[in-house]
């Protein structure tokens, strides 16, 4: 299906980061305009922007923001939205849920201090047991069918967000660890993490050492990853 | 489709705008309401697959997360628009309703007496840009010339809004003829002037 070239204005990563993994999934070809934080402050782009925030994007001459409004438009577009109306209503619930967790991960990046970390960790299992138990009963290896859903990657990249910030420089020796019956959450991930890393050559899938250019606050990255979390066969977030 | 069944608590809640669609769709439907003690005992919650309710049913479709059941209704009743396009803008319009029902929620549950006359003066700037859209659009609905699942989440929000402070949408025209609009559709009407709808407070914590 061609798919109109999509220009998306955003800052670096955060929330659009998983409109781009999708879109280069699908090969779909799409310019991108990366405003920084002073850009944001100093133009008059704010008050253009229907709820005055970014992204932005724009597929032909239809412009739409929130990022979940743009993931169910590119979903409906490249056929990542189940094969019928039931699998679509599973796949909205699944990504409603995702998104929960989410906004708890982004509400947790934002605070002032690191007193909601332990918490945070600790709900974790619990908060990934859903995904877990929905992945291991499914015949396929997805969340909804058999096919990668636009969902999907927006698990991915929490997932992988989790990684760096539970083993980074937010503290070390965190002593969390979760269930072992994470082996389909896990699994994906590793699939999902492989898809990245051949999608992006040269981008590894894994944070680069320090020392780093300042990056936004919305995606702090560790300056140094332990030896261990890059094991090909434990993630990160699994590590005690 | 159908039937449908609604499990949730004795609340409006993020059930009122799916109950004001389905009113306003002709449907029926089955509340199952759920006693708060009984839901601390953990039965039913350890069945739902997020722990939480509403839980929707329709047939034998389960489903959970109340923008996923409004979605689901959407389709259902040809209220997603005409179009992929006009579907885009619902789904985006349904995200800004939801942002600002979430401020609203934070709110109600933790800042209610210490926060309450600040989030009343912010409401114009989070309005507006509903106004704006609403008043661009003509047709009396956010996006195309029917109701969307968009709008009457919108329309319950506002309601929610109303009782938080009458004057609220005194300085955005669209929003207040919306409302009056959408209150007098005669199914809409007649289940706002319900029992069923009238008994149940819109908040767990009593405060609105």
């Amino acid at each position: 299906m061609y798919l109109n070239r999509i220009s998306m204005v955003c800052a670096l990563t955060g929330r659009a980061e998983v409109i781009r993994v999708m879109l280069k999934d699908q090969g779909a070809e799409f310019d991108e305009k990366v405003i920084t934080m002073e850009m944001w402050k100093e133009s008059t782009l704010k008050a253009s922007c229907l709820f005055g925030q970014l992204p932005i994007f724009e597929d032909g001459d239809l412009t739409l923001y929130q990022t979940n409004a743009i993931r169910r438009h590119l979903a409906r577009k490249l056929g990542l939205y189940g094969k019928d109306q039931r699998e679509a209503a599973l796949i909205d619930m699944m990504d409603e849920a995702i998104q929960d967790l989410l906004n708890k991960y982004v509400k947790l990046m934002f605070e002032k201090d690191d007193s909601g970390k332990e918490g945070y960790l600790k709900a974790l299992p619990t908060d990934l047991k859903p995904f877990e138990k929905t992945l291991s009963g499914d015949k396929g290896s997805f969340l909804v069918g058999d096919k990668v859903h636009s969902l999907i990657f927006s698990n991915y990249h929490q997932r992988r967000q989790l990684a760096y910030t539970v083993h980074g420089g937010r503290g070390k020796g965190l002593g969390v660890v979760l269930d072992l019956d994470f082996s389909c959450t896990h699994a994906l991930f590793l699939s999902l993490a492989d898809l990245l890393s051949r999608l992006r050559p040269g981008d590894p899938a894994d944070p680069p050492p320090s020392p780093q250019p300042p990056l936004p606050a919305c995606l702090p990255l560790p300056p140094e990853l332990p030896e261990e979390a890059v094991c090909p066969t434990q993630p990160a977030c699994l590590l005690s | 489709m159908g039937p449908y069944t609604i499990t949730y608590f004795g609340v409006r809640g993020r059930c009122g705008a799916m109950r004001i669609m389905m009113a306003d769709q002709g449907q029926e439907w089955k509340e199952i309401l759920i006693d708060f003690a009984d839901w601390t005992k953990g039965d039913l919650k350890a069945s739902c697959v997020f722990g939480q309710l509403p839980k929707f049913e329709d047939g034998g479709l389960v489903l959970y997360q109340s923008n996923a059941i409004l979605r689901h209704l959407g389709r259902n009743h040809d209220a997603y628009g005409k179009d992929g396009k006009e579907a885009a803008l619902i789904d985006m319009m349904c995200d800004g309703v939801e942002d600002l029902r979430l401020k609203y929620v934070k709110m109600i549950y933790q800042e209610y007496d210490t926060g309450k006359d600040q989030y009343i003066k912010d409401l114009p700037n989070h309005l507006d840009k509903f106004e704006a859209v609403m008043a661009k659009n003509k047709t009396g609905f956010l996006v195309g010339n029917k109701p969307s699942f968009a709008d009457y989440g919108l329309f319950e929000v506002l309601l929610n809004h109303l009782v938080l402070c009458s004057s609220c949408l005194d300085t955005s025209p669209s929003l207040k003829s919306f409302v009056e609009k959408m209150s007098a559709r005669p199914k809409i009407k007649a289940f706002l002037s319900s029992d069923a709808y009238k008994k149940l407070p819109i908040n767990g914590n009593g405060k609105q």
